[in-house]
């Protein structure tokens, strides 16, 4: 396992943005009414966000964030030192999605970019090499922007039963500046054994349910059981785990082996579905509201099989919202 | 030694049918699973959690696609579990 010890990060600000156009899981045709009320109970999923036509790019989702956020933060483009985008869908793969919004967006060409090709574990991995990146610049004030999302509708297949119901469209853009005053701890995994878990064969994706289910189980509880003990911290530190909004049967199963309450560990899959690498930021979104300065506990976990946790100290102060588009 | 479905089949049976939908008088060790009416890719996964919640034991997709029978998943489950028979 890659344990991590990094200085710390503040979270400044998470703009997560959803398409305004909604698809009901009631309304799956090919399903009986008892079978789609089943699906709803079992993976906890009631509606998806789909793109339309005039919006269908992750970029410029991205963008729209970018650009919401640096004017809520009162950032300026200049100031941004770091620009990494996370995604398996950019709308062409050359030259780099990250690249491709620095010259849309007119940032300094002192702005680092690149981009991560990972899903549901990205935001963690993103958030971690933001973290470690931050601690070697040579300045005192480093800003740094993370987009994390997929346009995952684009790779289903539309009479597949078993990823249409789950996966949904969204992005999420956070800021982030570093903090020396504390520190961030990571543990970072990979089993590529599980690579045909979840996969793309041809223009779509595959999803072997039983699989995911057996990896997420069999490593997520002992990746964050492994990360609060290298950080010498206690499972009832963090005000709340946020975990990769998977479906409900995974989340569930892992929540009931680390005995956490439904209260630590909030969900958003009802509304948005499996978001992938967005799925933590937007759930951070609608749910945090500590009063107080307090350590949460993001996991990552999916397709590679890719395994990420993080253990971070968030301000109250940070700047949320979700943006339907 | 506590009575569990791994080392009962009737227990075995009885968490079964409750959990695929069957009544437990149309159901028995030799149905071949794949045949049974409920059984689908979702109710699949839901029994596979289920096997897991109360044993520990977790079947992967390579082990299902060798079983046959319900009597298959009932030896798997008790060979990979504690109290194996």
């Amino acid at each position: 396992m890659a344990l991590s010890k990094t200085s710390g990060i503040n979270i400044e600000g998470i703009v997560s943005l959803v398409p305004a156009n909604i698809n009901d899981n009631l309304l799956l045709t090919h399903l009986s009414q008892s079978d789609k009320e089943a699906l709803i109970h079992h993976t906890g999923i009631r509606f998806r966000r789909v793109v339309n036509e005039e919006n269908t790019s992750i970029k410029n989702l991205f963008i729209k964030g970018i650009s919401n956020l640096l004017a809520n933060l009162k950032w300026e483009k200049e100031s941004i030192d770091i620009l990494i985008c996370v995604t398996q869908t950019p709308n062409v793969s050359i030259p780099a999605i990250s690249c491709q919004i620095h010259g849309d967006l007119g940032f300094s060409s002192n702005t680092m970019c690149y981009d991560i090709n990972l899903g549901c574990s990205g935001f963690v991995y993103g958030l971690h090499t933001l973290s470690a990146l931050l601690s070697t610049l040579n300045k005192i004030n480093a800003r740094a922007i993370l987009c994390c999302g997929d346009i995952s509708t684009q790779l289903i297949q539309e009479n597949d039963q078993s990823t249409k119901p789950i996966f949904s469209d969204a992005a999420s853009v956070i800021a982030v500046s570093n903090n020396t005053e504390t520190f961030s701890y990571f543990n970072l995994e990979t089993n590529g054994s599980g690579q045909k878990a979840i996969y793309k064969e041809g223009n779509f994706m595959k999803l072997n349910g039983i699989d995911v289910f057996n990896y997420s189980l069999t490593m997520v509880p002992k990746n964050i059981l492994n990360l609060l003990s290298f950080a010498d911290k206690n499972i009832d530190l963090p005000n709340m785990f946020i975990l990769h909004q998977a479906n409900k049967l995974i989340n569930e199963a892992i929540r009931k082996k680390l005995l956490l309450s439904e209260t630590k560990t909030p969900s958003t899959l009802y509304e948005y579905g499996n978001t992938s690498s967005a799925s933590i930021p937007l759930t951070l979104c609608k749910h945090w509201a500590s009063e107080t300065p307090n350590w949460v506990l993001f996991s990552g976990f999916g397709v590679g099989f890719s395994v990420a946790s993080a253990l971070i100290y968030l301000n109250n102060s940070i700047h949320l919202s979700i943006i339907e588009t | 030694m506590d009575e569990k479905i791994y080392n009962n089949t009737l227990l075995f049976l009885k968490f079964t049918a409750t959990e695929l939908l069957i009544p437990f008088d149309k159901i028995s060790l030799n149905d071949e699973f794949r045949g049974l009416s409920t059984w689908s890719s979702l109710n699949a996964l839901v029994y596979i959690s289920r096997i897991n919640e109360e044993t520990s034991v977790l079947i992967s997709s390579v082990e299902l696609a060798d079983l046959k029978t319900l009597n298959d998943i009932y030896n798997l489950i008790s060979s990979k579990s504690n109290g194996a028979i």
